[in-house]
């Protein structure tokens, strides 16, 4: 159903909503789902993701733009940028993830996090790839079936629509292949993974570069949307941005990351025209802070996000017929709560 | 007379199944393993005992890899794998089971001794289902979960079983991946009376082409199930004899059996 | 069994998103719902985050002032631009204030802003926004939504106009580069300077600031014999000054540096090559705002800075009335200390009071008709021009693009309750090429140093006590 409403929404929802939002919760959708699948199947707290994405879009934006703009204006193909930023992000991923995947835990977050503050440094200091300034008009130089999407906006909201469900499809795929199978039980114990036979090292190295992959993915989606990439897009507050979307949602399913960027990006764009919230100090300039609390009021009450709390009340609903704990294989990781100290 | 029976073999041209040479390991200043020798014979039923702090677990982990020898070697059918990284040992036909069962908790069982085999049969990246060799690996992974009386909650988060059970899984994993040498760390500590036997009953119906190497403290189950004893003590293997000659000794009666009944009553 | 659960699951789980999605629209659809006149839907931009936002009310009550003293509308807290107006019409259109944009300086935030904006609320026209990224942004954003129209706040990246040349998008002000004419001139005739080193800023308005200073300083003879730059948000800046020359191969050192930037890249040049000179530093705008003149110190007091289309002491008519106006309307631009007009030649206040005063009178031709798309209102936006501009005529290129003249000053600092500049010399109106010598978007090399003459070379007048002479 909500795939159904998904694709109707030009037909039932304002413009504005439909490719602004909407649109905005795919791609995010899509880099949240990449930081779910490290952490709830990996055990991996990337905050890598954004930075990743961004990396992507960067490299969209120096290989399709032409003429004046700021970077390297190569003016390629289209779709050959989209391949280019596919193979490089998840080429950074791979070593990026050869270099973590011997850390777990704090050190393994620590070392994204390190990353994630390096490449913004990178990109605003590094003047050759467009620097402080970014890339600009992107959404010039979209493949042609897309086109650009500020007067085709309908196409690539379904591009982003498709391209969230193929990646949502993907990862359920994966995870119940030897590799996704596999990569559980390294998040569940990787000592007594390597005594099984396993190469921890290398299959969460893998994993990583998939993660690396699906949020290529989310990228190219966003420079395509917000036609401009630059350092800020990829800041520590977008950092933590995606980590409040994942954690919203609820780190133990995949569904929670689209559930998650939808209450985001909706509380972001309404909350300060709720009326009445510049007297409880809540003005336009503080709208983070009421972010923060909805944030804090989900973990407070469902430390599994907005998913696990639909799941309770559905099995309540359910009664004694639900399933608590009791997930069939591959159904999905489990609730974080219960995760052990890894390493 | 070990090490007659290991010139017996050699001239045989059959490798024990393992041998230590003066294998110890230290953790800072504490000698956990001192200085180790034990061979032990391709097929052959070996149970370690020794009060608490003897160093059988450190032992075990340092024949699985898992930890690295401060000093002497670890040889697997003749092959010095003492540098060996602990996955490649497994290839090599080890599996064992731990103390503390250290099993993939958010994993089904199902998963879990799927988990196991694969990670002897190779394909661990393969990121696609290949529905003839899936099927054909979870068919031996119910297999074994039938073989350790499990096969009922196959489809149960492994988090979710009970402390028995979880014994089970670890027998089953440690079975599932057709070992050739199995190390189960205490595989009926902490089960009931009915478990125990259940589990004894088990090892004595395993395949006589499995070399199994046991921990146990109950001297029930280790001693119906073993043909040799090696006793550690600080270290150290102080004594080393078939069931009989273990039950005889008296070194071994005050340090362990005593202490060990005494602690039952 | 197994299967049918988890599709179970699925649907219901599809089921909540779709009414969370539902309620939204409901949500979305109210807030755009348009009433039954036809108001002319205005939004301001501007940071009320980062580097900027003490000037965030200041911005909107330049934009505000304009529309209150020649539209109308009634500004709701004389204390508090933000607050928004009320009332106000143009051929009968009335004037509402759908929105003010909050962003942080960053390009991205101002997108989205944007789109906030424009689409969320329904604004027609934007008169915003503040920063040099922001507005390349924005004017991408402007040519390729044709039927919106944007005037500029106060932003002065080169590229805006000159490379994006969005139809739609007007600048009633000038750029970073158009700013700082005249001062390489001034230091080549007062200075005596003919080798000079720079250092400025890895990105944009670095680029441009400098580009400015470098085309001026070679074309009345000068050589720039080194070029330096530190990126952006530098703390440590010895690495980079120990690239300038040393004083005893230069005659001085022109600074493009950030307002941040600017005292400790003086402190780290003092470290390396002892006191520093007035003589020798001539500095950008950010010698002076953002509060970097009180950190300085006297030992550049006297150094001459690059200007910033206005001048904070000069007398004449059209001055005095624009500051009237700017007392009438507000008392105070919080936070900052003082009254509206003690603030007047502040870029922030006079750029965007400007840009919105051009809107209004192009808003009255077409009264207040933007039925066609703006096509007509943007039409007379390119034709209009502001013959009484406070410091100076200003009349659009045809990248509409302002051309209008421009002021040097000279740092103040050892008079006690001074202003912290004092305007020396006037520059006859500059326009975006620079008198010609400017055709790509500044870089790092660009512009190359170049002994042509720019029509202005020569021709500043100087200010005496604030009269051009």
């Amino acid at each position: 159903m909500v795939l159904v409403v998904a694709l109707l929404g030009p037909f039932l929802f304002s413009d504005f909503f439909t490719h602004t939002l909407l649109t905005q919760v795919f791609w995010y959708g899509i880099a949240a789902a990449s930081l779910i699948f490290l952490f709830g199947y990996g055990g991996m707290v990337s905050l890598a993701q954004v930075s990743l994405y961004g990396i992507a879009g960067f490299v969209v934006g120096n290989a399709v733009t032409t003429g004046a703009a700021k970077g390297q204006h190569f003016g390629l193909d289209p779709w050959l940028g989209v391949v280019l930023a596919i193979v490089i992000t998840t080429l950074i991923g791979l070593v990026l993830g050869a270099l973590a995947s011997r850390s777990f835990g704090i050190y393994f977050l620590m070392l994204t996090l390190t990353f994630a503050v390096l490449t913004n440094y990178f990109f605003g200091q590094v003047t050759v790839f467009g620097g402080f300034s970014g890339v600009s008009g992107i959404q010039l130089h979209t493949p042609g079936v897309i086109g650009n999407p500020n007067i085709h906006p309908n196409r690539l909201y379904y591009v982003a629509l498709g391209t969230s469900v193929a990646v949502y499809l993907l990862i359920r795929y994966v995870v119940r292949t030897p590799f996704g199978v596999a990569l559980q039980g390294i998040r569940d114990d990787p000592v007594r993974m390597s005594s099984l036979g396993y190469n921890v090292t290398l299959h969460r190295t893998l994993a990583f570069a998939f993660g690396a992959f699906i949020s290529s993915l989310a990228g190219i989606l966003f420079v395509w949307w917000n036609d401009h990439v630059d350092p800020a897009s990829m800041d520590l507050s977008a950092v933590i941005d995606l980590l409040v979307i994942a954690v919203i949602g609820g780190l133990s399913r995949l569904e929670g990351a689209w559930l998650g960027a939808f209450v985001f990006v909706i509380l972001n764009n309404y909350l300060r025209s709720v009326p009445g919230l510049g007297h409880v100090g809540i003005s336009p300039e503080r709208f983070h802070t009421a972010i923060g609390i909805v944030f804090l009021v989900i973990v407070l009450v469902s430390p599994s996000g907005l998913m696990g709390i639909w799941e309770r009340l559905r099995n309540r609903v359910a009664g004694a017929g639900g399933s608590i704990g009791s997930a069939p294989p591959g159904e999905g990781p489990r609730e974080p709560d219960s995760q052990p100290a890894a390493g | 007379m070990t090490e007659t029976a290991a010139d017996e073999q050699a001239v045989a041209g059959v490798a024990p199944a393992l041998r230590l040479r003066g294998v110890g390991r230290r953790f800072g200043g504490l000698h956990a393993v001192r200085s180790v020798d034990l061979e032990v014979a391709p097929g052959e039923r070996r149970a370690i005992l020794g009060p608490n702090g003897a160093g059988k677990t450190t032992l075990f982990n340092v024949i699985a890899g898992d930890l690295s020898a401060s000093s002497g070697s670890v040889e697997l059918f003749g092959q010095d794998v003492t540098h060996m990284p602990s996955r490649h040992r497994a290839r090599l036909g080890l599996a064992r089971t731990y103390q503390q069962s250290r099993l993939l908790l958010g994993l089904s069982v199902e998963d879990s001794i799927y988990l196991s085999i694969l990670g002897v049969a190779g394909g661990h990246l393969r990121p696609v289902i290949l529905k003839r060799r899936d099927r054909a690996i979870r068919q031996r992974a119910r297999e074994a979960a039938r073989r350790v009386a499990i096969e009922h909650k196959l489809a149960e988060l492994v988090g979710s079983l009970s402390h028995g059970e979880h014994r089970q899984v670890a027998v089953a994993m440690a079975l599932a991946s057709e070992p050739k040498i199995l190390m189960l760390d205490e595989p009926a500590s902490g089960l009931s009376r009915g478990e125990r036997l259940l589990v004894t009953e088990l090892l004595l119906g395993l395949d006589r082409a499995i070399t199994l190497i046991l921990i146990e403290h109950d001297m029930d189950v280790a001693l119906r199930v073993a043909e040799r004893v090696t006793m550690m003590h600080d270290g150290n293997v102080i004594v080393e004899g078939t069931p009989d000659e273990i039950r005889a000794n008296e070194l071994v009666h005050e340090l362990y059996l005593g202490r060990q009944h005494y602690a039952d009553e | 069994m197994k299967n049918v659960r988890k599709r179970h699951r699925l649907w219901l789980s599809a089921g909540g998103l779709a009414l969370g999605a539902v309620v939204a629209a409901v949500f979305a659809a109210t807030a755009v719902g348009r009433p039954s006149a036809t108001p002319l839907k205005i939004a301001i931009m501007s940071d009320c985050q980062g580097a900027f936002a003490a000037n965030y009310e200041q911005d909107i009550g330049g934009a505000i002032t304009a529309f209150a003293q020649y539209a109308g509308v009634k500004p709701k807290n004389p204390n508090k631009p933000s607050a928004g107006w009320t009332g106000g019409s143009i051929g009968g259109h009335p004037l509402k204030l759908v929105g003010i944009g909050c962003s942080n300086d960053r390009a991205d935030t101002a997108i989205k802003e944007t789109k906030r904006l424009m689409e969320q609320l329904g604004a027609d026209i934007m008169v915003g926004p503040l920063s040099g990224d922001e507005s390349v942004a924005i004017a991408n954003y402007a040519k390729a939504h044709p039927s919106k129209t944007f005037v500029n706040g106060t932003a002065g990246a080169w590229d805006t106009t000159a490379v994006v040349k969005a139809p739609n998008f007007f600048r009633f002000n000038g750029d970073g580069i158009q700013w700082n004419a005249g001062i390489g001139d001034l230091a080549v005739r007062k200075l005596h300077w003919k080798k000079a080193a720079i250092i400025m800023d890895d990105y944009s308005f670095g680029y441009a600031s400098g580009a400015g200073m470098v085309a001026d300083f070679c074309a009345a003879g000068g050589t720039i014999t080194k070029r330096v730059f530190p990126p952006l948000n530098t703390t440590d800046y010895s690495s980079f000054v120990r690239q300038l020359p040393p004083p005893s191969q230069v005659d001085g050192y022109f600074s493009a540096v950030g307002g941040s930037g600017t005292p400790p890249m003086l402190k780290a040049f003092e470290q390396a090559y002892g006191k520093l000179k007035a003589s020798q530093w001539i500095g950008n705008l950010f010698f002076f705002s953002s509060g970097a003149d009180k950190v300085i110190g006297p030992e550049l007091d006297g150094a001459y800075v690059g200007g910033f289309g206005s001048s904070p002491d000069l007398k004449g008519k059209n001055v005095t009335k624009y500051k009237k106006i700017l007392d009438k309307w507000y008392k105070k631009y919080p936070p900052l200390a003082g009254k509206a007009s003690d603030h007047a030649a502040d870029g922030f206040t006079y750029n965007y009071y400007n840009n919105a005063w051009a809107l209004v009178k192009a808003l009255k031709v077409v009264k207040g008709n933007i039925s066609d798309g703006g096509k007509k209102l943007q039409a007379a936006l390119g034709k209009t021009s502001l013959p009484d501009a406070a410091y100076g005529a200003i009349r659009l290129d045809k990248n509409r693009q302002a051309i209008q003249p421009q002021y040097s000053y000279r740092m103040d600092v050892k008079t006690p309750g001074a202003l912290a500049i004092k305007t020396v010399q006037y520059i006859p109106p500059v326009d975006q090429t620079f008198g010609g010598a400017i055709h790509s978007p500044p870089g790092r090399t660009y512009p190359p140093c170049a002994h042509k003459k720019l029509p202005w070379t020569g021709k500043e007048k100087p200010v005496v006590n604030g009269v051009i002479k």
